[in-house]
């Protein structure tokens, strides 16, 4: 979708705030952060799906709420779109169904599990890759208005393939609840090809493409 | 199967826009309280990820990691060769890094990684990412201006040194290999890693140097 968070290339943006090196400033984003490894989210949500969930948040949201605050409200949206919150739950901030947690992990527990949390997202399929290492792909001009990973400003625009990493489970279906394994390629576009003559023709921005993404 | 729906979820959105309270810390509060009142997670679960990810997941595993290499060619062949399989030596794979990929600088190439589309990061070799990184100005002007950008940084670069910018759109993660410092032979795995900045391995920082660093 050609949404607010497509940010790649758009012009008008200051200064990088280069001193705002902490990951967290308040506790509440810590805590958040620390909710999103509890699987906290509705069973069988799929990364997808939470990524265009932000990408559906009100626009002027999305550019003035921080980062964790969008997952928190994320984490609302998707729990009453799956029924398992209740609008009132979520305004309230409270229950009348209590029930009694899982016994608590420990620091101990809590590394030993993120380190399971490395996931595989490589799905093969029976189909052969329709493009090799070093040759060129050119992107589609339009894409649908779903969740897609095809950036506004890597459309319409021919790159180099410089590796091949089988098939991946495509983002676009995946937004949709489908696990659905396509080629993935990692693209290199001249930075000139995507910005003009005015560009560093030495420099170079790459991307990974799913096979539909090109014509 | 969850039931999500796109157009249903911006529908949510607009509702939660104009009812949840506007101060992000009750927010997220509510969602807190909510969730252990539902017996979904225990608050001391929480606490123990805050720690985890507070003291124990962060920049020096994957200044350990480049230490090594640095040290150890074979290491940082296997590290070049599949990065996710080469931190589990050290037991540092977890979020976001089954399908790790280090990029390696060299006197004439620079490598910059960004994510335009939400904001990924290798968190379990990283840590959390700094906010700069999640900045909407970062995450527009990277691909565009990647040299201007690092010169907001410090990094002057001389115009025969090509920019890479990886633009992080599927699950593949990167993480940058920087160069060693000069004058840095006969230093230790330890003093070798304590010279590496989060900034360099993200590709925002370049010349790391022994003194003062």
């Amino acid at each position: 979708m050609d949404g607010i968070h497509d940010l790649g290339g758009k012009e008008g943006y200051g200064p990088i705030p280069i001193g705002d090196n902490e990951g967290f400033h308040h506790d509440w984003e810590r805590r958040m952060w620390a909710m999103a490894r509890c699987g906290l989210l509705p069973p069988g949500t799929i990364i997808d799906q939470f990524r265009h969930g932000l990408e559906r948040m009100v626009p002027q949201d999305y550019l003035s709420l921080s980062y964790f605050d969008k997952w928190c409200v994320n984490y609302h949206m998707l729990n009453v779109c799956a029924g398992i919150f209740t609008m009132d739950e979520v305004l309230s901030g409270h229950t009348d169904q209590h029930a009694r947690p899982p016994a608590p992990a420990t620091l101990k527990q809590a590394i030993e599990t993120q380190r399971g949390l490395a996931t595989d997202f490589s799905s093969p399929v029976s189909t052969s890759p329709r493009f090799s290492i070093g040759e060129a792909v050119t992107t589609k001009r339009l894409m649908h208005s779903g969740h897609t990973r095809l950036p506004a400003y890597a459309r319409d625009a021919t790159g180099t393939v410089i590796t091949y990493h089988g098939a991946h489970f495509l983002a676009d279906k995946g937004a949709q609840g489908v696990h659905s394994g396509e080629h993935l390629y990692t693209v290199s576009f001249a930075a000139t090809q995507l910005w003009g003559p005015e560009a560093n023709a030495r420099d170079t921005v790459t991307l990974e493409l799913w096979e539909s993404y090109f014509v | 199967m969850s039931s999500f729906e796109s157009d249903k979820a911006a529908k949510i959105h607009r509702q939660l826009h104009s009812h949840l309270p506007s101060d992000p810390a009750l927010r997220v509060k509510a969602l807190e309280s909510l969730v252990v009142e539902r017996g979904l997670v225990a608050s001391e679960t929480i606490d123990a990820w805050v720690e985890a990810y507070s003291e124990h997941i962060g920049p020096m595993r994957g200044a350990q990691v480049i230490a090594r290499s640095w040290l150890d060619p074979e290491f940082k062949a296997r590290l070049l060769d599949n990065a996710a399989e080469a931190i589990k030596e050290f037991g540092f794979e977890g979020n976001a890094t089954g399908h790790l990929i280090a990029v390696e600088n060299t006197d004439d190439t620079h490598n910059m990684v960004v994510c335009t589309l939400c904001s990924c990061y290798p968190f379990s070799i990283l840590g959390m990412s700094p906010s700069w990184y999640k900045s909407s100005e970062y995450r527009a002007r990277a691909v565009r201006e990647p040299r201007k950008v690092l010169a907001e940084f410090g990094v002057e670069l001389n115009e025969n040194i090509a920019v890479r910018v990886w633009d992080s759109t599927a699950e593949i993660r990167y993480i940058v290999i920087p160069q060693r410092p000069a004058n840095s032979d006969g230093l230790s795995e330890a003093d070798l890693a304590a010279l590496i900045t989060r900034n360099s391995m993200i590709g925002t920082d370049r010349t790391l140097t022994t003194g003062g660093a």
